[in-house]
Formats: C-alpha cells, structure tokens, sequence
C-alpha cells in the first residue's frame, strides 16, 4: 500500500514548461494534442488547395490557374489530405484514447512516440516545400503512376522521400498502438471487454504493418527506376506500368480501411453514449471489422478495371468487392440497431455520428456501383469517382474526427465546448458538403472527367454549385478552430464523467481534464 | 480421450470464422467460443476461411466464365 503510495506521488508532476514540453515530450496526451494540430493545420492545407481547384472549377475556361499548377493542387491535395490529415488524426485519437481506454499509464514506448510523431512535420513540411522546387510539386497524382511520375522534376524525389518518412512514422505508430493494447491492458480488461474504438485500432494498426512497407518498396522501385537505371516500371526497358498499379493498389484499398476503421470506432463510442444503450451486437462489430480487414487485400484491383485485364480477374474482383459490402451493411444496421428505441439526444458529436451514418452509408453505395465492372468502366476517372470517394471520406472519416473531437474536447481540456456553436458546425458542414458534392455524382454520369482544369459547357451549372458548396463547406470549419480554441482557452467546467451515456474508463474514472499522468496505478476492470 | 474436445474446437474455430466473415455471431455461440477458442485455432482458422472463400470466388468464376462461353 505504502509502496503504491509512493510510486504514485513519484509521478505526481506535470508537463515542463515551455517549447521543449512539445519537443521532448514522451507524454501520451502531448503527443496526441501534437498529431491532433498536425493534422488540423494539414488539413487546412489540404483544404486551400481544394479551394483553389473549385474556384478554378467555378466556370469554364481557364482563369486563375495553368493547367499544370491545376495537376500540382489535385496531386497534393490528396496527398496532404490522406497522408497529413486524416490519418495523423486518427493516430492522434489513438495516443489521447488508447492508454486511458485500457487503463495504461502511457503508450508502450514512449520516445518512439515522440520520434513517430515529429517525423510528419518533416514529411509535411517537404510536400508543401515541393511547391517552391524548380518544375513545381509532383502533378501525377497522388498515385503517382509511373510513367508520368518517372518523368518529372525533384518534386516527385521530395514526394517519394516523405512517404517513405510518412511510411516509418505510421509503421512505429502501429507497433506502438499494437504493442500498447496487447500488454498494457488493466487487470479484468479482457480484449472482448476493449471499447470498440480500441478494437478497430488494433485492427488497424495490423493493417498498417501490413501494408506500408508495400508502398515503401513501390515507391522505392520508383526512385530506382528515376536515378539508378532499373526499369521496373519502364515499357521501353521491359517493365510494366500496370504493375506498379498492382502494388500500389495492394495497399492503396487496405488503406480505405486504414482511413475508415478508427472512424467506426469512434462512431461506436458515441451512438451508445447518445443513445443511452450498450453497443448492439458488440462481438459482431469486432468480427465484422476483422472481415473487412481480410477482405480489403482481396480487392485492390477494382481501382484499375480500365488497365487491362482478364474477364475471369475482372469478375473476381467485382465479386470479391460487392461482398465487401456485407460486414459494412452490418454495422450499418447495428448503429441504427444501438438507436432503436435509444434515449437519444442530439448534441454535437451525436449529430456528427448521425450524419456519419447517413453519408457513408451514400459512398458505400456509390461504391457498390463502381464495383460492378462494366459501369465501372463507363465511369473510371469521372467526377462519379470523385464523389463517391468524398462520400466515404469526409463525411466519412472526417464526420468522425469532428465527432471524436466535440465528444473528448470536454474530457482534454476540462472545459465544455460550445453546443451552439457546435450545432451551427454541424449544420453548415453537412449542407455545404451536399452543394459541393452530391452534383458531382451527376457530372460524372454526364461524363465529366476528373483531374482536368477546364471542362464542356453543359457541365457549367454543376460546377458551380460545387465551387460555392466548397467555400461554404472550407469557412464553415473555420467554426471547429473557434470552438477549440474557446474550449482550451476556458468555458463551462467539464465533469468528469460528461456524458452520462457514456461507459469507457476515461469517463467513469479520471477527471477531466485527466490527470498529466493517468492510471499510474491501473484499474481494476470488472 | 483427449481427440474429441480438439475436433469440436477446430469445428467451433470454423463456425466463429464462418459467421465473422458474414459479421454476426449468436452471444451464446460468442460466449462458449471466447471461452473454449485459443488465438492461435482462430487465426489457423481464418487462414483457411480466407483461402476457401477465395477459392470459392474463384470457382464461381470459372462457372460464370465457363456458362457464357457456351
């Protein structure tokens, strides 16, 4: 007793003062409120870039930027987007969630942590610095295939250079994240006792492992095929372009998942909390979320119907897709399952997981469409494309790290967001987001391609609509930066258990704001 | 003696991974698997699950590509 008095006082001690808390830091929550900023300036970032591209958009014709500086922004606005936003902020989630989730005191490596983390500055850094290089930044595509990617200029060497350093980043994240939840848990927190949102990390985190050193060695094969005289993916020395498309892809789809299964988790913290009932079908969500980890290494090649292959693979890999949808639909219905006949309420984070529900729900759709090979066909590269994959990744994924955020912001800063502030987010967001869009669907259907800064005149009205959807939907996040800000700088006290509905051990257990060092004595889970 | 429980396990591994990939799983039939199931039976057996239902898709192909032809 006296013994875990003293352990306890002996980490009784906040942060350092000053710059270097941030630099040195090996603090779970530091880290996590670093990625959490990372990927708030990022996606800003990404998303001035995106602005750019619609008001380009707005009308036909050329009028504010050179058909290369436009290949440039979609390039590095994917990019930005996916390796800088979206996932960083998952990471940091994971950082802020995972340890109080489980009852650790700490991630399992803490300096690694601190490593992982300041890697994506430098990442991010050199991404945006590609602008400024002679020949501007990389303009293939955030896919970077190869031929095109092979011919440019030293940005393209800058873009492979930060997603090897993205790439290590992730990878110590994931061993971090899995190493974390398989030693660390309290005694009693059995894995079929984890919240959700530590399952899917888990989950996750495999996925990661499994699939980054991919990527590595494609883009490796890249940088070779550039300076040392290999022809990996050069027609005219013997290799194969498609090939490259392959590889890239055989990471490319589990990265879906990467980008959608701590989304899951997040929304299945927050439906039950609203809701005011356990989780419907807990077990079946972990296995439906294993399922589709398995089954996104069986699908890659549905992002490349249009490349050349035969009938028999076509047909597999429509099947294999379309199947896909099972376990998807699953949870679906076990979210509106965990509602039915709920004591809900619709504050902030719940509306944003509503919302979530709603609009991912509408790409997966649009995804099962594109499976099917021959609309596929008719469809490959078309502004359909373009919509589906915004359907399952902003109010996707990005619905709920905005979700996530308004449900821990209490907890973080101690403080109670603003709710009115919160709600007109929320309803601005999701209208914005359906201006800019769900035309786009339409646009595609008539034909429209993507990637290209002009385009015919029928396509004009769409257009611009989109263009005003996007600078609706960009300034109405300008709300979420007020509303962090208001809540770090002060507010309404945050109990420590905020939301009544709400089960996991961060809430029934530690203050909030926790303590700097939580859980330095674990908790007996029952 | 000690055959029958393994043979009812590996069948149980089977059931656990047949409906995981379907996504629903019973909570009595979760509650002896999480019981009676070890880690490694379970991905011993999603391995095979992974490699039958691939097989299957492939054979639904060959079929499909097999009708048309005629």
């Amino acid at each position: 007793m006296e013994a875990t008095h003293a352990l306890d006082h002996g980490h009784d001690h906040g942060p350092t003062t000053g710059l270097m808390r941030w630099v040195k830091s090996t603090n779970h929550k530091d880290i996590g409120t670093m990625y959490l900023w990372f990927a708030f300036i990022m996606l800003f970032a990404g998303g001035c870039l995106a602005l750019l591209i619609r008001a380009e958009l707005f009308q036909p014709g050329l009028q504010i930027v050179q058909p290369e500086f436009f290949n440039q922004l979609t390039t590095l606005h994917g990019l930005i987007m996916v390796f800088g936003a979206i996932m960083p902020a998952f990471v940091g989630f994971a950082n802020w969630q995972v340890p109080m989730m489980i009852g650790a005191p700490d991630m399992a490596f803490p300096r690694m942590n601190n490593w992982s983390f300041w890697l994506l500055p430098v990442a991010g850094g050199m991404l945006i610095a590609s602008f400024f290089v002679p020949g501007g930044a990389s303009a293939g595509g955030w896919t970077m295939y190869p031929p095109l990617f092979l011919q440019g200029g030293i940005s393209n060497d800058m873009t492979i250079f930060a997603v090897h350093i993205l790439g290590v980043s992730s990878i110590m994240g994931a061993i971090n994240i899995v190493t974390t939840i398989l030693n660390m848990r309290a005694p009693g927190m059995t894995l079929m006792k984890m919240p959700l949102f530590v399952w899917t990390w888990l989950i996750t985190a495999y996925l990661l492992i499994a699939v980054m050193p991919v990527l590595a060695g494609a883009v490796t094969m890249l940088l070779t095929d550039r300076h040392f005289g290999t022809h990996f993916f050069n027609a005219a020395g013997g290799g194969d372009p498609v090939m490259f498309q392959h590889i890239f892809w055989f990471f490319g789809h589990p990265e879906v998942y990467i980008m959608i299964l701590p989304a899951f988790g997040i929304v299945s913290q927050i439906i039950p909390a609203f809701a005011r009932k356990p989780l419907f079908g807990y077990a079946s969500m972990v296995y439906a979320t294993a399922s589709i980890a398995i089954l996104s290494f069986i699908v890659w090649a549905h992002h490349m119907f249009t490349t050349g292959m035969p009938t028999s693979a076509q047909l597999f890999f429509m099947y294999a897709t379309m199947l896909i949808a099972v376990p998807t639909g699953v949870k679906v219905f076990n979210w509106v399952a965990t509602m039915w006949r709920g004591s809900m309420t619709f504050e902030t984070p719940m509306l944003f997981a509503i919302g979530f529900v709603c609009l991912f729900t509408i790409g997966g759709f649009t995804g099962l469409v594109l499976a099917i090979t021959p609309v596929d066909i008719q469809l490959q590269d078309t502004y359909y494309v373009v919509a589906h994959f915004h359907y399952v990744l902003v109010s996707g994924a990005l619905y709920a790290i905005f979700a996530g955020v308004y449900f821990w912001l209490p907890k973080w800063t101690g403080h109670m967001y603003d709710e009115k502030l919160g709600k007109w987010h929320f309803w601005l967001s999701t209208i914005f987001f359906n201006i800019l869009f769900f035309p786009m669907h339409f646009l595609g259907l008539a034909g429209m391609p993507r990637r290209i800064p002009d385009y015919a005149l029928q396509f004009a009205d769409f257009n611009a609509m989109a263009t005003v959807g996007a600078f609706g939907f960009g300034l109405s996040q300008l709300i979420l930066l007020v509303v962090v800000l208001k809540c770090i700088k002060g507010g309404e006290k945050a109990a420590g258990h905020t939301w009544e509905g709400a089960e996991s051990l961060e809430w029934t257990h530690l203050s909030s704001p926790p303590p700097y060092h939580s859980f330095v004595i674990p908790p007996n889970v029952k | 003696m000690e055959q029958a429980p393994r043979k009812t396990s590996f069948l149980q591994a089977a059931r656990a991974v047949f409906w995981s990939f379907f996504g629903v799983r019973k909570r009595t039939d979760y509650d002896s698997d999480a019981v009676k199931l070890t880690l490694g039976q379970v991905i011993a057996a999603g391995l095979i699950g992974a490699a039958l239902f691939i097989a299957v898709l492939l054979g639904v192909v060959y079929l499909v590509t097999h009708l048309a032809a005629k």
